[in-house]
């Protein structure tokens, strides 16, 4: 499906579906914007001169590359010796994306097929060293032969990657220079890709893929969303069409490369919970959401999400910069089942998914989920699940529980359908505490924000154990993502590996300083040249550099935020307030204990992002009401839900009909046709004038 | 510029200032000591068969659901340190390959959850944490909050030298309620020579530093003396620093969520949990091999030859020696496990000594991967199977003289066997899919060291010295063996690590400066032939610059032996060998750009592209500590997995996609599975010739009924070869040794082959 999703100035929202069109996407985008705004009475072409913008964020090349899909023809020159790099995988790519229990069984690894055939993958003699010097000058007659030799095979595109290019780039450069000489010659025009120009970061499996992919699967994609563009300018879009970054910004689509948005879709609710940090003058913020198939956590800590490289695509290891996520694999579509051996409810990984469970009268699912068990004790609604359009049958749901699962415990199915609940959500609760103590710090230092289609159904579970400050639930839950997309910025990032060491009694700080000066002013400029192509005014731009740092000799870094003390340029002075940064950061996560400034300090990567401000949603803005408890036009009726060993008799509520100023109070469902919130005895949820829950136990 | 005056970066004020109150002795629960808790609990185990005598699990039979949760929290808590604590370590094993492993043990000593990372530590620690109590360091040496313990004496509890323990003992109000162990394999411990798993060492005084169940701090804070002993006694100060904080913080994290965790259900609960949890880890072993075994007998045997006569370096090593490693598995219908070793080999005057703990910790790393991978690891599946690893034998030598820096060599050939046992238990069972032939013996491949001269060394930090050591974790990808109905995964698999990873050249480069790869090859001919061949093994070359006194050597297992063949006619994975070049003109080739070699494929082909002074071939892949100068050659490989079933059933075409792989060559095909046909190598592209395939295939057959004979014209020449000692040096040493090492195993070996009562070898 083409989802999209329409926000207005004052955060009204709605929601448009239509098929996914894949030989023109621009159709089912079109349709699905049409199908949106028929709720307001409005089509696409009525109101597309009056849009601030639209983002766009989806899986085509993502799904391109998992059903093997993109486009082949790729040509590869490398070190001469590590042409089965792409192969070999690291290894990695063999158990990478399996479970817990897949991870070390050895039978289930297997390595994902290469995307490049080995034959066209060429090998030319050369060696760059860790400090970038050239130790084997490269040999151009190789370069020449391979370059002939790939043309001949007739690629599209010749990806280029050699050993500690991110060091030193000459020897990429000089591949560049020939074939451009040879195609010359043969007046060809195939491009060459390097990937010291692409993502110059450590790890040349990773760098390559990553370049490879570029062809592969994201390249593919560029025209379709030119089509795109093309149509709803057509239709009379006057504001940018961007495209979603899994970094954390939009980007155009004739950006020099597009890997970044990659996988995006699952990272908008982290910039939704940046803007309501913002919005709502709330340092750390954890973004919890809850879907049909995992459970995704991002904590936000002062303002900042961090973010990593090593992350597998479909298996393959890359460098794509990500937003950190962390997923598990139970969601509310997860499946249920008794492991006979050791008598215990194994909770997924595969799911349902978009299937829902046995409960689900029109599909044809036999193994009890997770939403099997919401629906046995009264958690929501079978008559309004997705607003009516998938009946529920309670019955089915008990029935194949107590089958399937309690007899085989000898326990009771609803006992049992609470049971899995508890360890579902303890298992997310863990996820929760594990994250924040993995940065060092404990939960009531952070507010919790839950979204997505099950996230307010568990948000009372999953918080219970743990002392968050605040635990929100905005009235958008189940659009959050989209909300989110909305919200980020235009930006252009960049990362450069850099290795630059600061001794241990500062004497060289002025230089460092000097080096990540040079460094940033390049990849400033890099993000004011993008900027301009996309007719921004560079001026516009406001630039903001980190760094990955180390002690010396660990092998771990991590991201400083250095916007604070970056006035165009850095001094030996701003280097010694960000190493007392670091120090700071380092002790909190791991442990002061761990420290090691004897030895000095490296400076592994320049991160630079030039970001341009973008239009965003306002939040919503209410009078509160005076009464506490919600209108009767809200009020839809009572139904038994089960809790801590009892049959409560719950309010439902219609979500849309609480005012803010309202409080909830449990045992109670709010529900709307995408979510169900469920406040349990003795909590309560408050709805503020933003049209955001707080979530609150009272019986403490 | 000068430091300035920041708390922050005084060096003093870097660790944790914490200061705990001592408790008196008795520290264990409900006023007993801890030897008195061991006792009991040993007492009750033999008594009932079940962990503390629960033959319930109450806790879990009343409120599963908690007790589950209970379970993936206190295991969330070690991932979660484990994560956390790695990005401080230094060295790349730790980091990109993982080698770094918590555990939680009960008060007793036995382990109850493990993270993930090496499993091969479920049980070691064990071990040492029971030695502490029974010499009584509770009223001795004194076992108090904050303080901090360190083992790595093989013989007490550990897998080899350089793998370092710490322990922290976490109390909670008086009384000690578990400890946290967290293991890291080092890079040098300071033996007789550089390197990770030595090979000269004959005995433990050439192994190197060794801690011995030490109290090495207080209060949390490592002693002083204790960090300038770690410091001054290895190569790389550094990394022993560095890993050593890794261990610490991550223990100090682990009591941290134990204390929270108390606090939550209540210290009754807690100490319940962790009873259940053990039992519970014995009670799902002997489930699982119920579910997927065969009841019966299973024997295999491993074999580790040491060609060492004209190799090692002290007199007492330089003979040929073949080890002996034969396994029994006997399962019963109640799903338990016997795991019986004798007739094993005695220990010997080399480093793959093995002591029972590392023997023990193998088959949990091992037992992980291929029956218990969905079910919970701990002591408890330890005590759900009886082993005999033969006191006095290489398995359990239990001497504290001998050399165990590399019992690795031991665990893999032994554990060849206990695949295969497993395996045919899989197969009976109808799970074919499970099988597992075997796998390439991850020998480790590089070690060793070398200085920078000091025009590079300027390049680097003061702080890291000159000296940079080799030892790149890259072997833990080899090939694993087929199973019943698939073919094995090339490049991927390390018996000891689940999670097998190359590792980036760039990333190993950081730390092995003066050592530059110049290819990392997927090496044709090393897969085990069959119907299902078995995983592909690679091969890599090194070269040496801008630096000095620089020495290298490869660990490897020569791969010649019945232990890696194949099942049910499948063939083992090919031999290792090593290739070294000194003296080289590389220097003078790249200036002129001129080739230099990338493999050595065709086999012998090496030198066409370079020429030394001095080349040596190595059949078995093994070498002592060589020398090496700035651009000599040092080629090594990995090997392949086994096959399973007959090569001539394996279908052409998958033949052909072998050979346009490089998995095989087309001579080598031709040979093997008699599939005849073109190999246009520039398109890589096979076309198969389908006539004289079928031609050669028959001929093959027939050339085999040629060679056939009978079984008893087979026993009858064996047995004469057995009566007059037909065999050679390595063999005799093998007999020798087991003839007198185990009575029982002799006199078997007499029935076996009809010889007279007083027949010895």
């Amino acid at each position: 499906m083409t989802d999209s999703f329409i926000v207005d100035e004052e955060a009204n929202y709605t929601v448009g579906k239509a098929q996914t069109t894949p030989d023109d996407e621009s159709v089912g985008v079109k349709k699905s914007f049409d199908n949106g705004l028929g709720y307001w009475g409005t089509s696409f072409s009525e109101s597309a001169a009056s849009l601030d913008g639209v983002v766009y964020a989806g899986t085509a090349m993502l799904n391109r590359l998992l059903e093997r899909e993109g486009e082949g023809n790729i040509g590869v020159i490398t070190t001469a010796g590590f042409e089965d790099h792409h192969r070999m995988g690291r290894g990695i790519a063999s158990w990478a994306d399996l479970s817990y229990s897949g991870r070390l069984h050895a039978r289930e690894h297997e390595h994902p097929d290469p995307l490049v055939p080995r034959e066209n993958i060429k090998g030319v003699r050369e060696r760059v060293n860790m400090l970038g010097a050239p130790v084997v000058s490269i040999y151009e007659d190789e370069i020449r032969e391979a370059v002939h030799d790939l043309l001949d095979r007739d690629v599209r595109v010749i990806a280029v990657c050699m050993i500690f290019s991110y060091a030193n780039p000459e020897h990429e450069q000089k591949v560049k220079e020939i074939a451009e000489e040879v195609k010359e010659e043969r007046n060809d025009d195939t491009p060459v890709w390097l990937s010291s120009e692409q993502n110059p970061v450590r790890g040349e499996t990773p760098r390559l893929n990553t370049l490879i992919l570029e062809a592969y699967a994201v390249e593919p994609s560029r025209e379709q969303l030119y089509s795109i563009e093309d149509k709803l300018q057509d239709e009379g879009l006057d504001s940018p069409f961007r495209v979603l970054t899994s970094s954390g910004g939009t980007i155009a689509p004739d950006h020099d490369w597009l890997a970044e948005t990659m996988l995006s879709g699952p990272i908008g609710g982290v910039f939704g919970g940046e803007f309501l940090t913002e919005k709502l003058g709330i340092d750390n913020l954890v973004c919890s959401d809850v879907g049909g198939t995992s459970f995704d956590v991002a904590l936000i800590t002062e303002g900042h999400y961090p973010t990593r490289w090593d992350q597998t695509l479909a298996q393959i290891p890359t460098n794509i910069p990500m937003t950190a996520l962390d997923s598990i694999g139970s969601g509310t579509g997860s499946y249920l089942r008794v492991d006979r051996a050791s008598n215990r409810i194994e909770i997924g990984p595969d799911s349902a998914g978009y299937l829902v469970g046995v409960s689900n009268e029109n599909a044809d699912v036999e193994t009890p989920t997770v939403t099997d068990c919401t629906a046995l004790l009264g958690y929501i609604n079978p008559d309004f699940f997705l607003g009516g359009d998938i009946p529920i049958d309670v019955d089915a749901a008990r029935e194949a529980i107590d089958e399937q699962l309690a007899s085989n415990l000898g326990e009771d199915p609803v006992e049992t359908a609470r049971g899995v609940l508890d360890i579902v959500e303890r298992d997310m609760a863990n996820e929760l505490r594990s994250m924040v103590h993995g940065l060092g710090y404990a939960p009531e230092n952070y507010n919790l924000i839950s979204y997505g289609g099950g996230g307010p159904l568990h948000a009372a579970g999953y918080t219970k154990p743990l002392n968050f400050k605040d635990v929100i639930v905005p009235d958008w839950a189940a659009a959050f993502s989209a909300f989110g997309t909305a919200c980020a910025d235009s930006a252009y990032r960049y990362d450069q590996s850099v290795d630059v060491i600061l001794q241990p009694d500062f004497s060289n700080a002025d230089q460092v300083a000097d080096t990540l000066t040079g460094v940033f002013h390049k990849v400033r400029d890099k993000a004011a040249d993008a900027f301009v192509r996309d007719g921004i005014d560079a001026d516009k731009m406001e630039f903001q550099p980190a760094v990955r740092a180390q002690y010396t000799g660990m092998l771990d870094d991590l991201e400083v935020e250095i916007e604070e003390f970056w006035d165009g340029r850095l001094s030996g002075e701003d280097i010694e307030q960000i190493i007392e940064k670091f120090e700071d950061e380092f002790g909190r996560v791991f442990q002061r204990a761990a420290r090691s400034p004897e030895n000095g300090y490296q400076f592994t990567v320049a991160i630079g992002e030039g970001v341009a401000p973008s239009p965003k949603p306002t939040l919503p803005n209410e009078d509160p009401v005076s009464s506490d408890t919600p209108p009767e036009q809200a009020h839809k009726g009572e139904r038994a839900i089960y809790w801590e060993g009892d049959w409560h008799d719950a309010n439902i509520w219609d979500m849309d009909h609480i005012q803010a100023g309202n409080v909830v109070e449990g045992p109670a469902v709010t529900e709307a046709p995408a979510t169900t919130m469920l406040v349990p005895p003795g909590f309560e949820a408050s709805l503020d004038h933003n049209r955001i829950y707080h979530l609150t136990q009272t019986n403490e | 510029m000068s430091k300035p005056e920041s708390e922050l970066h005084d060096p003093e004020t870097t660790t944790r200032e914490r200061e705990f109150d001592d408790v008196e002795p008795p520290i264990g629960w409900d006023g007993q000591t801890l030897q008195e808790m061991l006792d009991e609990s040993e007492h009750l185990l033999e008594e009932t068969g079940h962990y503390r005598g629960l033959d319930e699990l109450e806790f879990k039979e009343q409120d599963p659901f908690q007790y589950e949760q209970m379970y993936s929290r206190l295991r969330g808590a070690l991932v979660s340190a484990r994560e956390t604590a790695l990005h401080v370590s230094a060295s790349p094993i730790v980091r990109e390959i993982g080698e770094l492993c918590f555990q939680i043990y009960t008060p007793e000593g036995d382990s109850v959850a493990v993270s993930t990372g090496i499993i091969v530590h479920v049980h070691t620690g064990s071990l040492a944490i029971k030695y502490m109590i029974e010499e009584d360091y509770e009223h001795g040496r004194g076992i108090q909050p904050g303080d901090v313990f360190c083992n790595n004496d093989n013989d007490l509890g550990n897998v080899h030298t350089t793998d370092v323990h710490t322990f922290v003992p976490i109390f909670y109000e008086d009384e000690l309620v578990a400890w946290a162990d967290g293991v890291t394999h080092e890079i040098d411990i300071g033996g007789m020579t550089r390197g990770h798993d030595q090979i000269a060492s004959t005995n433990r005084h050439e192994d190197g530093l060794y801690a011995t169940c030490e109290k090495i701090g207080e209060d949390d804070q490592l002693y002083q003396d204790w960090r300038d002993r770690g410091q001054r006694g290895v190569r790389t100060p550094m990394y022993w620093d560095l890993d050593e904080k890794c261990r610490l913080a991550g223990c100090h994290m682990i009591r941290e969520a134990i204390h929270e965790m108390i606090d939550e259900v209540g210290v009754d609960t807690f100490k319940q949990f962790l009873y259940e949890a053990v039992e519970e880890g014995r009670q799902i072993m002997e489930s699982r091999v119920k579910e997927r075994m065969f009841p019966g007998t299973y024997r295999e045997a491993g074999f580790h030859p040491i060609q060492w006569e004209d190799k090692a370096w002290q007199p007492g090593a330089q003979q040929n020696m073949m080890n002996h490693l034969p396994v029994e598995m006997t399962i019963d219908g109640d799903g338990e496990m016997e795991l019986d070793l004798e007739g094993a080999t005695p220990p010997g005057p080399h480093p793959f000594n093995c002591a029972e703990g590392s023997m023990e910790g193998a088959l949990w790393v091992y037992l992980t991967q291929s029956l218990l991978h969905d079910g919970k690891v701990n002591d408890g599946a330890n005590y759900a199977v009886d082993t005999n690893y033969p006191e006095g034998s290489v398995v359990n030598p239990q001497d504290p003289d001998r050399s165990y820096h590399t019992p690795w060599a031991t665990i893999f050939s032994t554990y060849l066997a206990v695949s295969k046992c497993l395996s045919n238990g899989f197969f009976s069972r109808g799970f074919r899919e499970e099988v597992i032939t075997g796998y390439g013996e991850p020998g480790d491949a590089l070690q060793g060291g070398g200085k920078l001269k000091d025009s590079v060394a300027d390049a680097i930090p003061d702080a890291l010295g000159d000296y940079w050591p080799v030892g790149p974790f890259d072997f833990s990808c080899q090939g694993l063996g087929a199973s019943a109905c698939r073919d094995g995964l090339d490049y991927g698999y390390a018996m000891f690590n689940p999670e097998a990873d190359l590792g980036d050249v760039e990333e190993w480069e950081q730390t092995q400066w003066g050592l530059l790869q110049l290819s990392r090859r997927v090496k044709p001919n090393t897969a085990g032939h069959g119907k299902y061949r078995g995983g592909s093994g690679w091969e890599g070359l090194h070269t040496v610059m801008g630096s000095e006194d620089v020495s290298m050597y490869a660990f490897s297992i020569p791969t010649v032996t019945w232990s890696s063949a194949g099942m049910s006619g499948g063939y083992p994975g090919g031999t290792s060998y090593s290739v070294r070049v000194h003296d080289t003109d590389l220097a003078e080739r790249a200036a002129a750009d001129e080739p230099y070699p990338l493999d050595d494929q065709p086999v012998g082909s090496l030198e066409d592209q370079i020429e030394g002074e001095e080349v040596i071939r190595d059949q078995d892949g093994m070498f002592f500590p060589e020398e090496f100068e700035n651009h000599d050659l040092l080629r090594y490989q990995t090997s392949g997995g086994p096959g399973w079933g007959d090569p001539l059933e394996r279908p052409p075409e998958k033949l052909k996609e072998d050979i346009e792989e490089d998995i095989f060559t087309p001579d080598i095909v031709e040979q093997v599975y008699g599939v005849v046909g073109d190999y246009d190598a520039n398109d890589r592209e096979f076309t198969i010739d389908e006539e004289a395939t079928e031609q050669r295939r028959q001929e093959i057959r027939e050339e085999r009924a040629e060679r056939t004979q009978s079984f008893d014209e087979f026993f009858d020449e064996e047995r004469e070869r057995v009566e007059e000692s037909d065999w050679n040096d390595g063999i005799q040493y093998m007999y020798d040794g087991v003839f007198e090492q185990s009575e029982e195993w002799a006199e078997e070996f007499r029935e076996f082959w009809d010889l007279d009562d007083d027949y010895s070898p």
